[in-house]
């Protein structure tokens, strides 16, 4: 199994949210991969934005210039 | 101890609520109906007198004890979190089209994988439906699908739905008001408190596993994650061994006697639309009722909407029969979905798509 480590985690409002959040990283090679909720972060059933605590600047300034609004930034094992 | 950290705890939740399911038909429950959520939401409502279908009418404590066991453990594990406004009135439609689409199969998602599991091929072809139908909306969410968001709103809104319930318990318990049907498969029932027990400890654990047949396959197709599949697969083993100990494996399509039928391009179509529907809604029947424990009143207002569509699927002769002996001339009358029901399952499906294609997220930009 492969071994948990702390990663910086997006939650969004919506599922729309998190798939247009794949979509920009993909165009904009943003590091970082698309996961279901971790269950201690939410009780949804959503998806969340996954990547390295090193990318956090970087994924921040992105959203902020695609209008993508997160819902909480996580840190937590995944 | 987190008991959703790992696939084989997830499994585990799966198995406990498969031995639930077990025990409830054991002590009664309809053959392969252990624990169908759009029956018994459809039995609840004939209950009510919403639809007068004689033989299935009975309020089933099953779903009074899932929306208070996923209520109480969210209090508990501080996870219960009151939010509504996304969509309501599109949620009660989507509600009505996922009640119409199991009725026409007969099953939601958790009796299809039940049947499944008891050898009744029906089931399985209904699963190529369900899966194109979740597909389908995994298509729209890429799209950009989206109901809006929820906001938090006062606690109490999140209250009414546990709260409705428990006065369903009272009324049945307590006065006669509730019909309750004398024979078919309303009659047939586990003992009030075993199934309430069964629907608290059933709720609990699918609160805690995120428990949902839509989800499951969601996250497959959308990231090959299989969290949520694993949870399903638990319980899929543990009623296959159940069925194969106690005899009630039986392999075919015009079994008799267990409420089905082998109409296949409608079993395809009404899982289609199940499916389809609950991705676009947020979850499956059961994880509606999970959700609206929880708090969300977006997830009431959908259950609000399964009731109506129970009501309407017998009022308007929309529901499927299941093939049976006939008792006198002992001849196999084969199921069948009406004309009725055919139509507001393509109806359905319209319905569908056009939610899904002209719902879009908002830019923010």
């Amino acid at each position: 199994m492969r071994k948990k480590e702390l990663k910086l985690v997006v939650t969004f409002h919506t599922t729309a949210d998190a798939m247009a959040m794949e979509k920009a990283c993909k165009e904009q090679q943003v590091p970082g991969r698309i996961i279901p909720v971790p269950r201690m972060i939410s009780a949804g059933c959503g998806l969340a934005w996954c990547a390295d605590l090193e990318d956090r600047e970087q994924i921040a300034a992105m959203m902020k210039e695609t209008g993508i609004e997160e819902e909480a930034m996580h840190e937590c094992m995944v | 101890m987190n008991l959703s950290d790992s696939k084989k705890k997830l499994a585990l939740a799966g198995v406990v609520c498969g031995l639930v399911a077990a025990c409830l038909a054991y002590f009664g429950n309809p053959a392969n109906m252990a624990f169908c959520i759009a029956c018994f939401i459809r039995d609840t409502a004939g209950a009510f007198g919403m639809h007068q279908a004689e033989v299935v009418q009975y309020a089933r404590p099953e779903i009074i004890g899932l929306v208070l066991g996923a209520f109480i453990i969210s209090v508990a594990t501080k996870e219960y979190r009151s939010t509504a406004g996304s969509s309501p009135m599109i949620r009660f439609i989507l509600g009505m089209v996922i009640m119409i689409g199991a009725l026409v199969f007969l099953g939601c998602p958790l009796r299809m994988v039940i049947r499944m599991s008891a050898g009744d091929l029906n089931a399985w072809v209904a699963l190529i439906g369900f899966v194109l139908g979740v597909a389908t909306g995994v298509l729209a969410l890429k799209k950009g699908f989206s109901l809006g968001r929820a906001y938090v709103t006062n606690k109490e809104s999140g209250y009414v739905l546990p709260a409705i319930v428990v006065g369903i318990l009272i009324l049945s318990l307590a006065t006669s008001l509730l019909k309750e049907s004398q024979t078919g498969p309303g009659s047939m029932h586990a003992p009030v408190i075993i199934a309430l027990v069964g629907g608290l400890i059933f709720g609990a654990f699918a609160q805690k596993s995120r428990m949902c047949f839509a989800g499951s396959i969601r996250d497959v197709i959308l990231m090959k994650n299989f969290d949520l599949f694993s949870v399903i697969a638990g319980l899929f083993v543990v009623m296959l061994i159940f069925n194969i100990a106690t005899g009630r494996f039986v392999l075919g399509f015009n079994t008799p006697g267990i409420i089905a039928h082998s109409d296949h391009l409608w079993n395809i179509l009404g899982m289609y639309v199940v499916g389809f529907a609950a991705v676009l809604a947020g979850g499956c029947p059961l994880r509606q009722l999970i959700l609206a424990g929880q708090g969300s009143s977006d997830a009431a207002v959908t259950v609000a909407g399964m009731f109506v569509g129970a009501a309407l699927c017998h009022n308007l002769g929309l529901a499927a029969s299941g093939t049976a002996l006939n008792p006198e001339t002992k001849e196999l009358v084969a199921g069948a979905v009406p004309l009725n029901g055919k139509v507001a399952c393509v109806i359905c499906i319209v319905v569908c798509f056009i939610i899904a294609f002209t719902n879009k997220r908002k830019e923010t930009k």
